[in-house]
Protein backbone atom coordinates (compact mmCIF):
# COMPACT_ATOMS: atom_id res chain seq x y z
CA UNK A 1 0.00 0.00 0.00
CA UNK A 2 1.23 3.60 -0.79
CA UNK A 3 0.17 6.35 1.58
CA UNK A 4 2.24 8.73 3.71
CA UNK A 5 2.75 8.18 7.15
CA UNK A 6 -0.14 10.66 8.24
CA UNK A 7 -2.55 8.66 6.64
CA UNK A 8 -0.88 5.65 8.20
CA UNK A 9 -1.58 7.24 11.65
CA UNK A 10 -5.49 8.17 10.23
CA UNK A 11 -5.75 4.39 10.42
CA UNK A 12 -3.69 3.50 13.26
CA UNK A 13 -5.12 5.59 16.06
CA UNK A 14 -8.83 4.85 15.81
CA UNK A 15 -8.36 1.19 15.42
CA UNK A 16 -6.22 1.07 18.32
CA UNK A 17 -8.68 3.33 20.44
CA UNK A 18 -11.23 0.34 18.93
CA UNK A 19 -9.08 -2.28 20.29
CA UNK A 20 -9.03 -0.94 23.51
CA UNK A 21 -12.37 0.00 23.86
CA UNK A 22 -13.50 -4.02 22.95
CA UNK A 23 -10.69 -5.39 25.66
CA UNK A 24 -10.91 -3.52 28.23
CA UNK A 25 -14.47 -3.86 29.62
CA UNK A 26 -13.11 -7.90 29.87
CA UNK A 27 -9.75 -6.91 31.52
CA UNK A 28 -11.48 -4.39 33.67
CA UNK A 29 -13.64 -7.12 34.98
CA UNK A 30 -10.82 -9.42 35.23
CA UNK A 31 -9.00 -7.24 37.54
CA UNK A 32 -11.80 -6.52 39.66
CA UNK A 33 -12.79 -9.33 40.11
CA UNK A 34 -9.25 -10.54 42.08
CA UNK A 35 -9.50 -6.64 44.28
CA UNK A 36 -10.95 -7.08 48.21
CA UNK A 37 -13.79 -5.05 48.33
CA UNK A 38 -11.92 -2.55 50.25
CA UNK A 39 -8.92 -2.29 46.98
CA UNK A 40 -12.13 -1.89 44.98
CA UNK A 41 -13.88 1.30 46.76
CA UNK A 42 -10.26 2.74 47.22
CA UNK A 43 -9.15 2.80 43.61
CA UNK A 44 -10.85 1.25 40.43
CA UNK A 45 -8.50 1.23 38.01
CA UNK A 46 -5.39 -0.10 40.18
CA UNK A 47 -4.02 -3.72 39.34
CA UNK A 48 -5.16 -5.87 41.81
CA UNK A 49 -2.12 -6.12 44.92
CA UNK A 50 -2.54 -10.07 44.27
CA UNK A 51 -4.04 -12.93 42.42
CA UNK A 52 -6.50 -13.61 44.99
CA UNK A 53 -9.33 -16.09 43.97
CA UNK A 54 -11.83 -15.59 47.20
CA UNK A 55 -13.95 -13.70 45.22
CA UNK A 56 -14.51 -16.46 42.74
CA UNK A 57 -15.04 -19.02 45.40
CA UNK A 58 -17.48 -16.85 46.86
CA UNK A 59 -19.64 -16.13 44.12
CA UNK A 60 -19.14 -19.83 43.43
CA UNK A 61 -20.48 -21.46 46.84
CA UNK A 62 -22.31 -18.52 48.19
CA UNK A 63 -23.28 -16.76 45.49
CA UNK A 64 -25.00 -20.48 43.90
CA UNK A 65 -23.14 -19.88 40.34
CA UNK A 66 -22.19 -23.86 40.94
CA UNK A 67 -25.44 -24.60 40.69
CA UNK A 68 -26.91 -22.46 37.99
CA UNK A 69 -23.18 -23.55 35.98
CA UNK A 70 -24.08 -27.10 35.80
CA UNK A 71 -28.19 -26.36 34.94
CA UNK A 72 -27.04 -24.45 32.20
CA UNK A 73 -24.36 -27.00 31.35
CA UNK A 74 -27.08 -29.64 31.42
CA UNK A 75 -29.38 -28.10 29.50
CA UNK A 76 -27.24 -26.35 26.38
CA UNK A 77 -25.24 -29.98 26.12
CA UNK A 78 -29.00 -31.76 25.59
CA UNK A 79 -30.28 -29.07 23.19
CA UNK A 80 -27.59 -28.59 20.94
CA UNK A 81 -27.09 -32.37 20.73
CA UNK A 82 -30.79 -32.85 19.72
CA UNK A 83 -30.66 -29.49 17.19
CA UNK A 84 -27.77 -31.42 15.58
CA UNK A 85 -29.45 -34.56 15.80
CA UNK A 86 -32.90 -33.17 14.24
CA UNK A 87 -30.59 -30.63 12.33
CA UNK A 88 -28.54 -33.17 10.10
CA UNK A 89 -31.41 -35.56 9.32
CA UNK A 90 -33.67 -32.57 8.53
CA UNK A 91 -31.26 -31.36 6.42
CA UNK A 92 -30.21 -34.41 4.44
CA UNK A 93 -34.45 -34.61 3.82
CA UNK A 94 -35.00 -32.10 2.58
CA UNK A 95 -31.69 -31.69 -0.11
CA UNK A 96 -31.30 -35.32 -1.28
CA UNK A 97 -34.88 -37.30 -0.62
CA UNK A 98 -38.09 -36.33 -2.26
CA UNK A 99 -41.04 -36.65 -1.08
CA UNK A 100 -44.25 -35.31 -0.85
CA UNK A 101 -44.34 -31.58 0.81
CA UNK A 102 -40.82 -31.53 1.35
CA UNK A 103 -40.88 -27.94 -0.61
CA UNK A 104 -43.67 -26.78 1.43
CA UNK A 105 -41.55 -27.90 4.82
CA UNK A 106 -38.68 -26.60 3.77
CA UNK A 107 -40.56 -22.91 2.96
CA UNK A 108 -42.20 -23.31 6.78
CA UNK A 109 -38.85 -23.56 7.90
CA UNK A 110 -37.63 -20.06 6.36
CA UNK A 111 -40.94 -18.40 7.45
CA UNK A 112 -40.15 -20.04 10.86
CA UNK A 113 -36.67 -17.83 10.87
CA UNK A 114 -38.78 -14.62 10.33
CA UNK A 115 -40.95 -15.13 13.40
CA UNK A 116 -39.54 -13.42 16.60
CA UNK A 117 -39.58 -15.38 19.65
CA UNK A 118 -41.63 -12.49 21.32
CA UNK A 119 -44.52 -12.90 19.01
CA UNK A 120 -44.72 -16.81 20.32
CA UNK A 121 -43.46 -16.23 24.06
CA UNK A 122 -46.82 -15.87 25.50
CA UNK A 123 -48.49 -18.81 23.67
CA UNK A 124 -45.12 -21.31 24.13
CA UNK A 125 -45.80 -20.07 28.09
CA UNK A 126 -49.04 -21.01 28.56
CA UNK A 127 -48.27 -24.64 26.03
CA UNK A 128 -45.63 -25.40 28.78
CA UNK A 129 -47.58 -24.33 31.49
CA UNK A 130 -50.69 -26.91 30.71
CA UNK A 131 -48.25 -29.50 29.72
CA UNK A 132 -46.44 -29.47 32.97
CA UNK A 133 -43.40 -28.86 31.27
CA UNK A 134 -42.88 -25.77 32.96
CA UNK A 135 -39.85 -24.87 35.63
CA UNK A 136 -38.19 -28.69 33.99
CA UNK A 137 -35.64 -29.75 32.24
CA UNK A 138 -36.99 -31.18 29.38
CA UNK A 139 -39.17 -27.98 29.19
CA UNK A 140 -36.66 -25.59 28.53
CA UNK A 141 -34.67 -28.23 26.47
CA UNK A 142 -37.46 -28.66 23.87
CA UNK A 143 -38.13 -24.69 24.26
CA UNK A 144 -34.35 -23.98 22.96
CA UNK A 145 -34.83 -26.56 20.17
CA UNK A 146 -37.74 -25.50 18.95
CA UNK A 147 -36.73 -21.98 18.69
CA UNK A 148 -33.07 -22.33 17.07
CA UNK A 149 -34.47 -25.56 14.65
CA UNK A 150 -35.70 -23.64 11.83
CA UNK A 151 -31.78 -21.77 11.73
CA UNK A 152 -30.02 -25.18 12.36
CA UNK A 153 -32.50 -27.00 9.44
CA UNK A 154 -32.27 -23.95 7.19
CA UNK A 155 -28.20 -24.15 7.27
CA UNK A 156 -27.68 -27.94 7.13
CA UNK A 157 -29.81 -27.63 4.24
CA UNK A 158 -28.10 -25.17 2.16
CA UNK A 159 -24.97 -27.11 3.21
CA UNK A 160 -26.06 -30.75 2.14
CA UNK A 161 -27.38 -28.94 -1.15
CA UNK A 162 -23.61 -28.53 -2.23
CA UNK A 163 -23.00 -32.74 -1.72
CA UNK A 164 -23.91 -33.52 -5.72
CA UNK A 165 -26.50 -36.12 -5.18
CA UNK A 166 -24.35 -38.59 -8.13
CA UNK A 167 -22.96 -39.83 -4.33
CA UNK A 168 -25.69 -39.68 -2.66
CA UNK A 169 -27.31 -42.56 -5.54
CA UNK A 170 -24.08 -44.12 -5.67
CA UNK A 171 -24.52 -44.92 -1.71
CA UNK A 172 -27.99 -46.05 -2.79
CA UNK A 173 -26.75 -48.16 -5.28
CA UNK A 174 -23.88 -50.01 -3.43
CA UNK A 175 -27.21 -50.99 -1.45
CA UNK A 176 -26.92 -48.69 1.67
CA UNK A 177 -30.26 -48.58 3.14
CA UNK A 178 -31.60 -44.56 3.65
CA UNK A 179 -30.43 -44.82 7.19
CA UNK A 180 -27.32 -45.78 6.02
CA UNK A 181 -26.36 -43.05 3.50
CA UNK A 182 -27.18 -40.40 6.56
CA UNK A 183 -24.70 -42.42 9.00
CA UNK A 184 -22.21 -43.07 6.55
CA UNK A 185 -22.24 -40.25 3.92
CA UNK A 186 -24.05 -37.61 5.25
CA UNK A 187 -22.81 -37.28 9.18
CA UNK A 188 -18.91 -36.93 8.02
CA UNK A 189 -19.18 -34.56 4.86
CA UNK A 190 -21.45 -32.47 7.12
CA UNK A 191 -19.07 -32.19 10.41
CA UNK A 192 -17.81 -29.07 9.72
CA UNK A 193 -21.09 -27.56 8.91
CA UNK A 194 -22.19 -29.04 12.11
CA UNK A 195 -19.77 -28.24 13.87
CA UNK A 196 -20.07 -24.68 12.96
CA UNK A 197 -24.25 -24.72 13.56
CA UNK A 198 -23.43 -26.75 16.76
CA UNK A 199 -20.91 -24.34 18.05
CA UNK A 200 -23.12 -21.13 17.45
CA UNK A 201 -26.20 -22.67 19.24
CA UNK A 202 -24.40 -23.63 21.86
CA UNK A 203 -23.50 -19.73 22.15
CA UNK A 204 -27.49 -18.53 21.31
CA UNK A 205 -28.57 -20.99 24.40
CA UNK A 206 -25.63 -20.27 26.90
CA UNK A 207 -25.87 -16.31 26.03
CA UNK A 208 -30.01 -16.62 26.52
CA UNK A 209 -31.82 -15.04 28.94
CA UNK A 210 -35.51 -14.56 27.61
CA UNK A 211 -36.30 -18.26 27.58
CA UNK A 212 -34.66 -19.49 30.32
CA UNK A 213 -36.25 -16.62 32.63
CA UNK A 214 -39.61 -17.83 30.78
CA UNK A 215 -39.55 -21.24 31.14
CA UNK A 216 -37.75 -21.98 34.72
CA UNK A 217 -38.92 -19.81 37.37
CA UNK A 218 -37.67 -21.22 40.24
CA UNK A 219 -34.20 -20.06 41.62
CA UNK A 220 -32.87 -23.57 41.71
CA UNK A 221 -33.36 -23.89 38.13
CA UNK A 222 -31.46 -20.74 37.44
CA UNK A 223 -28.83 -21.13 33.75
CA UNK A 224 -26.22 -19.03 35.06
CA UNK A 225 -27.08 -15.66 32.23
CA UNK A 226 -30.34 -15.54 34.99
CA UNK A 227 -28.05 -16.73 37.94
CA UNK A 228 -25.79 -13.31 37.10
CA UNK A 229 -28.14 -11.39 37.26
CA UNK A 230 -30.14 -12.63 40.57
CA UNK A 231 -26.35 -11.93 41.70
CA UNK A 232 -26.46 -8.11 40.96
CA UNK A 233 -29.06 -8.31 43.68
CA UNK A 234 -27.68 -10.36 46.02
CA UNK A 235 -24.19 -8.51 46.08
CA UNK A 236 -24.86 -4.61 45.11
CA UNK A 237 -22.19 -3.20 47.45
CA UNK A 238 -19.89 -6.46 46.95
CA UNK A 239 -18.58 -5.30 43.34
CA UNK A 240 -15.50 -7.79 43.51
CA UNK A 241 -17.36 -10.51 44.04
CA UNK A 242 -20.52 -9.42 41.58
CA UNK A 243 -17.32 -9.18 38.92
CA UNK A 244 -16.33 -12.81 39.85
CA UNK A 245 -19.84 -14.16 39.07
CA UNK A 246 -19.78 -12.35 35.66
CA UNK A 247 -16.15 -13.44 34.99
CA UNK A 248 -17.27 -17.30 35.75
CA UNK A 249 -20.32 -17.26 33.16
CA UNK A 250 -17.65 -15.46 30.83
CA UNK A 251 -15.31 -17.83 30.72
CA UNK A 252 -16.97 -20.71 28.85
CA UNK A 253 -17.85 -18.68 25.87
CA UNK A 254 -14.34 -16.79 25.88
CA UNK A 255 -13.15 -20.11 25.82
CA UNK A 256 -15.28 -21.50 23.04
CA UNK A 257 -14.25 -18.19 21.02
CA UNK A 258 -10.57 -18.94 21.43
CA UNK A 259 -10.81 -22.22 19.97
CA UNK A 260 -13.47 -22.06 17.61
CA UNK A 261 -13.24 -19.13 15.70
CA UNK A 262 -13.09 -19.91 12.38
CA UNK A 263 -16.40 -22.15 12.77
CA UNK A 264 -18.38 -19.06 14.59
CA UNK A 265 -16.97 -16.92 11.48
CA UNK A 266 -18.26 -19.04 8.98
CA UNK A 267 -21.97 -19.75 10.53
CA UNK A 268 -22.22 -15.55 11.35
CA UNK A 269 -20.96 -15.27 7.59
CA UNK A 270 -22.48 -17.91 5.85
CA UNK A 271 -25.07 -16.07 3.12
CA UNK A 272 -23.21 -12.74 3.75
CA UNK A 273 -21.10 -12.90 0.75
CA UNK A 274 -21.87 -14.53 -2.88
CA UNK A 275 -21.28 -18.43 -3.27
CA UNK B 1 -25.92 -10.51 28.96
CA UNK B 2 -22.62 -10.83 30.04
CA UNK B 3 -21.37 -7.47 28.43
CA UNK B 4 -25.10 -5.70 30.26
CA UNK B 5 -23.65 -7.12 33.45
CA UNK B 6 -19.73 -5.91 32.60
CA UNK B 7 -21.22 -2.51 31.72
CA UNK B 8 -23.19 -2.12 34.75
CA UNK B 9 -20.51 -1.85 36.87
CA UNK B 10 -18.40 0.39 34.49
CA UNK B 11 -21.98 2.85 33.93
CA UNK B 12 -22.89 3.08 37.97
CA UNK B 13 -22.94 6.49 39.29
CA UNK B 14 -19.90 6.07 41.29
CA UNK B 15 -18.21 3.46 38.58
CA UNK B 16 -15.37 3.85 36.42
CA UNK B 17 -16.46 6.06 33.75
CA UNK B 18 -17.74 8.55 35.94
CA UNK B 19 -14.59 8.83 38.11
CA UNK B 20 -12.61 9.28 34.49
CA UNK B 21 -14.98 11.81 33.52
CA UNK B 22 -14.92 13.98 37.09
CA UNK B 23 -10.90 13.48 36.30
CA UNK B 24 -11.69 15.53 33.58
CA UNK B 25 -13.75 18.05 35.07
CA UNK B 26 -17.30 16.90 34.12
CA UNK B 27 -20.48 16.34 36.46
CA UNK B 28 -20.63 12.56 36.95
CA UNK B 29 -23.57 11.38 34.45
CA UNK B 30 -26.32 8.51 35.80
CA UNK B 31 -25.61 6.60 32.99
CA UNK B 32 -28.50 4.06 33.70
CA UNK B 33 -31.04 5.90 36.29
CA UNK B 34 -31.54 8.58 34.33
CA UNK B 35 -35.18 8.68 32.44
CA UNK B 36 -33.60 10.58 29.71
CA UNK B 37 -29.84 9.10 29.31
CA UNK B 38 -30.59 5.08 30.05
CA UNK B 39 -31.85 4.37 26.76
CA UNK B 40 -29.02 5.72 24.81
CA UNK B 41 -26.71 3.81 27.38
CA UNK B 42 -28.46 0.28 26.24
CA UNK B 43 -28.20 0.98 22.68
CA UNK B 44 -24.57 2.37 22.92
CA UNK B 45 -23.72 -0.68 24.85
CA UNK B 46 -25.64 -3.33 22.52
CA UNK B 47 -23.68 -1.48 19.49
CA UNK B 48 -20.56 -1.94 20.95
CA UNK B 49 -21.42 -5.65 21.47
CA UNK B 50 -22.73 -6.24 18.33
CA UNK B 51 -19.62 -4.32 16.30
CA UNK B 52 -17.51 -7.31 16.63
CA UNK B 53 -19.92 -9.46 14.37
CA UNK B 54 -20.56 -6.61 12.17
CA UNK B 55 -16.43 -6.41 11.48
CA UNK B 56 -16.03 -10.21 10.99
CA UNK B 57 -18.95 -9.80 8.58
CA UNK B 58 -16.86 -7.08 6.54
CA UNK B 59 -13.65 -8.70 6.59
CA UNK B 60 -15.15 -11.85 4.64
CA UNK B 61 -17.05 -9.37 2.61
CA UNK B 62 -13.47 -7.69 1.66
CA UNK B 63 -11.72 -10.85 1.17
CA UNK B 64 -14.22 -11.41 -1.81
CA UNK B 65 -13.44 -8.40 -3.33
CA UNK B 66 -11.34 -8.44 -6.46
CA UNK B 67 -8.21 -7.21 -6.10
CA UNK B 68 -7.91 -6.72 -9.98
CA UNK B 69 -10.76 -4.64 -10.23
CA UNK B 70 -9.32 -2.36 -7.72
CA UNK B 71 -5.95 -1.80 -9.45
CA UNK B 72 -7.69 -1.34 -12.52
CA UNK B 73 -9.26 1.57 -11.30
CA UNK B 74 -6.52 3.12 -9.98
CA UNK B 75 -4.55 2.30 -12.76
CA UNK B 76 -7.42 4.37 -14.52
CA UNK B 77 -6.82 7.66 -12.28
CA UNK B 78 -9.43 7.33 -9.76
CA UNK B 79 -9.02 9.21 -5.95
CA UNK B 80 -9.87 7.35 -2.98
CA UNK B 81 -13.53 8.62 -2.96
CA UNK B 82 -14.28 7.50 -6.17
CA UNK B 83 -12.95 4.13 -5.62
CA UNK B 84 -15.11 3.21 -2.23
CA UNK B 85 -18.49 5.49 -4.32
CA UNK B 86 -17.81 3.16 -7.75
CA UNK B 87 -15.92 -0.02 -6.96
CA UNK B 88 -15.89 -0.95 -2.99
CA UNK B 89 -19.60 -0.17 -2.04
CA UNK B 90 -20.66 -2.34 -5.09
CA UNK B 91 -18.79 -4.58 -4.68
CA UNK B 92 -20.38 -4.99 -1.15
CA UNK B 93 -23.61 -4.37 -1.59
CA UNK B 94 -24.52 -8.15 -0.73
CA UNK B 95 -22.60 -7.67 2.56
CA UNK B 96 -24.03 -4.56 3.60
CA UNK B 97 -27.67 -5.72 2.80
CA UNK B 98 -26.69 -8.86 5.41
CA UNK B 99 -25.43 -6.57 8.01
CA UNK B 100 -28.45 -4.24 7.49
CA UNK B 101 -30.71 -6.99 7.87
CA UNK B 102 -29.07 -8.99 10.42
CA UNK B 103 -29.00 -5.58 12.48
CA UNK B 104 -32.09 -4.99 12.50
CA UNK B 105 -33.18 -8.19 13.20
CA UNK B 106 -31.00 -8.48 16.37
CA UNK B 107 -32.23 -4.70 17.74
CA UNK B 108 -35.77 -5.88 17.54
CA UNK B 109 -35.39 -9.23 19.46
CA UNK B 110 -32.26 -9.78 21.12
CA UNK B 111 -32.06 -6.75 23.47
CA UNK B 112 -33.88 -8.66 26.15
CA UNK B 113 -30.95 -9.73 27.92
CA UNK B 114 -29.46 -6.21 28.25
CA UNK B 115 -32.66 -4.50 29.13
CA UNK B 116 -33.22 -7.36 32.11
CA UNK B 117 -29.58 -6.66 33.42
CA UNK B 118 -28.90 -3.13 32.93
CA UNK B 119 -32.16 -1.25 33.88
CA UNK B 120 -35.58 -4.05 34.05
CA UNK B 121 -37.09 -1.37 31.91
CA UNK B 122 -36.38 1.51 34.26
CA UNK B 123 -36.21 4.47 35.51
CA UNK B 124 -40.05 5.20 35.20
CA UNK B 125 -40.35 2.56 31.73
CA UNK B 126 -37.87 4.55 29.77
CA UNK B 127 -36.43 1.75 28.42
CA UNK B 128 -39.37 -0.78 27.48
CA UNK B 129 -39.35 -2.33 24.51
CA UNK B 130 -42.06 -4.57 23.31
CA UNK B 131 -40.05 -8.04 24.32
CA UNK B 132 -40.01 -6.41 27.57
CA UNK B 133 -43.43 -5.21 28.20
CA UNK B 134 -44.87 -8.43 26.65
CA UNK B 135 -42.60 -10.52 29.17
CA UNK B 136 -43.56 -8.46 32.32
CA UNK B 137 -47.26 -8.26 31.50
CA UNK B 138 -46.91 -12.20 30.98
CA UNK B 139 -44.47 -13.46 33.68
CA UNK B 140 -44.86 -10.76 35.92
CA UNK B 141 -48.35 -9.18 36.16
CA UNK B 142 -49.74 -12.67 35.12
CA UNK B 143 -52.12 -10.61 32.36
CA UNK B 144 -52.12 -12.99 29.24
CA UNK B 145 -54.49 -11.63 27.15
CA UNK B 146 -52.47 -8.04 27.51
CA UNK B 147 -49.68 -9.48 26.21
CA UNK B 148 -51.21 -11.77 23.54
CA UNK B 149 -52.39 -8.67 22.35
CA UNK B 150 -49.26 -7.27 22.55
CA UNK B 151 -46.98 -10.10 20.87
CA UNK B 152 -50.14 -9.64 17.68
CA UNK B 153 -49.38 -5.50 17.29
CA UNK B 154 -45.79 -7.06 17.80
CA UNK B 155 -45.93 -9.32 15.07
CA UNK B 156 -47.54 -7.08 13.23
CA UNK B 157 -45.02 -4.63 12.77
CA UNK B 158 -42.44 -7.13 12.69
CA UNK B 159 -44.09 -8.75 9.61
CA UNK B 160 -43.97 -5.10 7.65
CA UNK B 161 -40.10 -4.95 8.55
CA UNK B 162 -39.74 -8.86 7.31
CA UNK B 163 -41.22 -7.74 4.37
CA UNK B 164 -39.79 -4.86 3.58
CA UNK B 165 -36.11 -6.90 3.93
CA UNK B 166 -37.44 -9.54 1.68
CA UNK B 167 -38.18 -6.93 -0.69
CA UNK B 168 -34.56 -5.81 -0.26
CA UNK B 169 -32.92 -8.91 -0.14
CA UNK B 170 -34.65 -9.69 -3.88
CA UNK B 171 -33.61 -6.46 -5.26
CA UNK B 172 -29.91 -7.39 -4.31
CA UNK B 173 -30.16 -10.79 -5.51
CA UNK B 174 -31.27 -9.32 -9.02
CA UNK B 175 -28.50 -7.09 -9.06
CA UNK B 176 -26.11 -9.37 -9.28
Amino acid sequence: MRGSRLSKWVIVVPMAALAIATIYPLLFTTNVAMKTQREYILDRFSVSSSLRWDNLSSAWVNGGMARYFVNSLIVVTAAVALLLIIGSMAGFALSHVRFRGSRALFLGCLAALFVPFQVIMVPLARTMADSGLIDTYPGLILAYVAQFLPFTIYLMTSYYTRIPTEIVDAARIDGNSLYGVYRRIMLPMGLPALLSVGVLNALFCWNDVLIALLMMPSPEHRTLMVGVTSLRGQYTADVPTFASGVLIAAIPVLVIYLFLQRQIADGVTAGSTKG
Amino acid sequence: MIIGAIFNMLLSVDGPLNAVLGAVGIDPVDWLGDSSVAIFSVVGVHIWATFGMGLVVFLSGFATLDAALLDAARVDGASTPQMIRHVIVPGLSRTIQFAFVTTMIGMLTSMFGLLFVMTSGGPGGSTYLPEYYIWIQQGQMNRPALASAASTVLFLVMLVVGLAQIAILRRGLKEE
